[in-house]
């Protein structure tokens, strides 16, 4: 209330209660951190069992704080204060190679124990050779019109796959004439050296990504340049990998999968266009700080964590006791099921979302359809598996607990979110965009393939990468679908049995349920599970952010 | 400019071309001047509405248009907020058709050809009718991309660069450009991507350019960039504006069209008389500024 003098001055304004504000105020803080708290705590307590950092030498703990806390701090503050986008690039360099390593783990599995490097080398080669001539016959577009380019790649990715007349000759009883270029190059007689072949598909596949990402950045040159350097930096690996004892193979595969993009990333950050070499001095001090640490706790002969996430746990099988048992053929099942229900899921979802939102006319039908797509995304996933076990594997007959009926399943149980989530990320697309193609004489395919999609892929993807994130903690589905508990060999082909990681977890909490098993194995694996999750999240972050900052 | 009133009776549908011939670039008795708005012009007609009727669900945006707009000049449509000018042009191009509730009714000649005879893809009448809309609205593509969309999407083959190059020239961006080419068009300034547009909307060679408030968002710099420009592309062009400046109607057309409240086009006449003796009160009101 304001209080007047008689003169007419205002001498103050008064006060006016906010009690019940601060009250409210508070109270919503507490709802907010109630979930997170108690998460928190769990998860705390889980990574407790499982790295046990109290085992740990005093010394041990020491000597990383002087070789890595402190001097990442103080570079880190240091770098921090004076540009702060150098920092924030700095950490994502360091997050970035530790999640690359990760993936590096993943696809060594893959080349080493599921896919024989010569077939890899095949369908590599057998796919890249068709997708090379048909993105020249795109270049040729404003002279070869649309339908004969189709039929041409098309034909092309049929002779390299299938040659002729292939499996619709063979379905007509035509014996093959022309041998696929895949079945050529896996009968050729004499077989280049395992790393070899490794380091042309994932090397391969690595540095052509490096150079378009360079072509991004620089010229055609600057990625030329890099693609050469990418390649050359994979064999060199493999040449010393040996030497270092490490292995051509993995010696390969994390130069492919880890440092090569982790240097490209690092090169643009540090010394491209706008870049600043003091990120890069960050995430060197933090890497190089690791590195020391590891090797004086070595040299000095303090233990680190007796953790029970271990290499041996991450590389063998189940056992009978607790300290033996690995995640191994877990962790391969779930790569092996996520890649299965992304290549399902993807195209569908993705499919069923451009026609809800670009084609579907406004009718009761797409209605009804509409709010069905939300209801089946609340279904119980228990029901999924169910559904699972009915359709795939009574009905079609397919055996129990395979790698394509476990991944047929979840891609069912996650194709409402990838639908839902790509939904709104076409939806995002300024309609401005479609209506200066639809103004330009695009046709409606025509919009949706330049305008649409493209604007909406990096949205269709980060909503794809967590709905994957929900599919690969799935316990109950794979249960239903009758996934064994144990599987003692990585899953080769997609027929062959699986297990996954939470399903792991789950029989040594339950059917192996001993004391031993209960605190060693089952932290273990949920760290483990957590850390990949993390990892796919992160990914699907980074995307979105950098989809935020283009857009 | 003559300004005799022909005063012909419309011969209706029967003075209609031939339906099958979209090519016809003839010049038929579509261009007979209408009545209520007492105009012709010298100039061979391209677009001739006749009695244009548009809904969106209940509601009626347009009242019996009917007008020739003659080529190689800017055609300005005047009006307050909501009184459909820019539904008329999206009538010419059938933009409307993107939209669920528009009904339309009438006929509209391009050229003498009816554009909403049922044998007409609306899809190929856009590829001859340029548009250019109020908000700049570059794909998030690289300059050359955006400006070589139009052909690339209509399959039509010529020297790339060359087309380029000429097109950004006749939109008054190639200095500032040239060397940004594979640099996003999102990049640019307001004004410069609305240009951009415009090169994107001339690439293709179109007979018709629809604009939008071409300028509504830009300052008056790149405003007055684009008027000079306006009446550049005339020379080759027939332009349609929509415009709510009332001095840039002023400024930069031939022929200015004012559509007041209800959706009914008053008066269509030559700029000139349109500002300084028009026959109708309530175009004089509007144009004073005495309401609207």
């Amino acid at each position: 209330m304001a209080t007047t003098s008689d003169s007419g001055e205002i001498e103050g304004f008064g006060q006016v209660s906010r009690t019940v504000g601060t009250v409210f105020r508070y109270l919503l803080l507490a709802a907010t951190m109630f979930g997170i708290v108690m998460l928190g705590v769990l998860l705390l307590y889980v990574a407790n069992d499982a790295i046990r950092p109290l085992t740990a030498d005093p010394g041990w703990y020491l000597v990383f704080l002087l070789a890595l806390v402190v001097p990442s701090a103080a570079v880190g503050w240091t770098v921090r204060r004076r540009d702060s986008e150098a920092f924030n690039f700095g950490t994502l360099l360091v997050g970035m190679l530790v999640v690359s390593l990760m993936f590096s783990g993943g696809v060594a599995l893959l080349v080493i124990d599921v896919v024989p490097p010569l077939v890899a080398l095949a369908y590599a080669i057998g796919i890249a050779v068709p997708v090379g001539l048909s993105v020249l016959l795109t270049g040729q577009a404003h002279r070869i019109s649309f339908t004969p380019r189709l039929a041409a790649t098309t034909a092309l990715f049929y002779l390299s796959l299938f040659g002729l007349p292939g499996p619709v000759g063979g379905a007509l009883g035509v014996p093959q004439v022309v041998p696929s270029l895949v079945g050529a190059i896996q009968s050729i007689p004499v077989i280049p050296v395992d790393w070899m072949m490794i380091a042309a598909v994932v090397g391969g596949g690595s540095a052509a990504a490096v150079g378009a990402y360079a072509a991004g950045i620089g010229d055609r040159t600057t990625g030329l340049y890099a693609a050469t350097a990418a390649f050359a930096a994979t064999l060199v690996a493999g040449a010393l990998g040996p030497a270092v004892g490490l292995g051509a193979v993995p010696a390969v595969v994390v130069t492919a999968v880890a440092f090569v993009p982790t240097g490209a990333y690092a090169w643009r950050g540090g010394f491209a266009e706008e870049g600043s070499p003091l990120g890069l001095v960050f995430a060197a001090t933090v890497v190089g700080g690791a590195l020391v640490g590891a090797l004086a706790v070595d040299a000095l002969g303090f233990a680190g964590p007796a953790s029970w996430v271990d290499w041996g746990f991450l590389t063998s099988a189940h056992s009978g006791t607790a300290e033996n048992a690995g995640l191994y053929p877990a962790i391969g099942g779930s790569i092996l099921l996520m890649a299965t229900v992304a290549a399902l899921s993807f195209p569908l979802g993705v499919g069923a979302a451009v026609y809800l939102e670009e084609y579907a006319p406004d009718n009761a039908l797409t209605r009804f359809v509409d709010v069905n797509i939300s209801n089946l995304a609340g279904v119980p996933s228990v029901v999924y598996g169910l559904l699972g076990l009915g359709v795939f594997v009574t009905y079609l007959g397919q055996s129990a607990g395979t790698v394509l009926v476990g991944g047929a399943t979840l891609a069912l149980l996650i194709l409402p979110i990838v639908i839902i989530s790509s939904r709104e990320a076409i939806r995002s697309v300024p309609s401005d965009m479609r209506q200066a193609s639809y103004g330009m004489g695009a046709t409606r395919w025509q919009t949706v393939k330049n305008v649409v999609l493209p604007e909406a892929f990096p949205g269709i993807l980060t909503g794809t990468i967590l709905a994957l994130g929900r599919a690969i903690g799935e316990t109950a589905p794979l249960i239903m679908i009758g996934a064994p508990n144990v599987v003692f060999n990585l899953p080769d082909t997609l027929g062959s049995k699986v297990s996954a990681m939470p399903l792991q977890v789950y029989a040594w909490s339950g059917l192996f349920a001993s004391e031993d098993f209960y605190t060693k194995a089952v932290p273990a694996g949920v760290v483990v599970l957590l850390a990949v999750l993390l990892a796919m999240n992160s990914v699907a972050i980074v995307l979105r952010n950098k989809f935020e900052r283009t857009g | 400019m003559s300004e005799q009133n022909r005063d012909e009776q419309r011969t209706g549908d029967a003075g209609s071309p031939d339906p099958t011939d979209d090519e016809m670039l003839i010049q038929t008795d579509v261009s007979e001047s209408v009545e209520r708005t007492g105009a012709s012009f010298d100039r061979d007609t391209v677009v001739s509405a006749r009695d244009i009727n548009v809904w969106y669900g209940d509601d009626q945006a347009l009242q019996n248009i009917s007008m020739d707009i003659p080529e190689k000049s800017v055609t300005a449509m005047v009006g307050p907020s909501g009184c459909g000018k820019s539904t008329f042009l999206r009538c010419i191009n059938r933009m409307n058709d993107l939209i669920d509730s528009a009904r339309v009714e009438g006929d509209l000649y391009l050229r003498g050809k009816n554009v909403y005879d049922d044998d007409v893809d609306p899809v190929a009448l856009r590829r001859r009718v340029g548009m250019v809309f109020q908000k700049p609205n570059p794909f998030p593509k690289s300059i050359r991309e955006n400006v070589t969309y139009g052909l690339k999407i209509q399959d039509k083959g010529g020297d790339y660069d060359e087309i380029v190059e000429e097109s950004l020239k006749r939109a008054a961006l190639w200095e500032e450009v040239k060397d940004q080419l594979d640099e996003s068009g999102l990049e640019l300034s307001g004004g410069q991507q609305q240009r951009l547009c415009i090169a994107r909307a001339i690439a293709p060679d179109p007979e018709v350019l629809l604009m939008d408030e071409p300028a509504s968002a830009l300052d008056p710099v790149a405003t007055s960039q684009i008027e000079d420009l306006i009446e550049e592309l005339a020379q080759e062009y027939t332009v349609v504006i929509v415009t709510h400046n009332m001095q840039q109607a002023a400024r930069i057309s031939d022929q200015t069209a004012v559509f007041l409240t209800g959706g009914e086009l008053v008066e269509f006449d030559d700029t000139q008389k349109i500002f300084e003796n028009p026959e109708s009160q309530r175009v004089e009101d509007y144009i004073t500024g005495k309401f609207g």
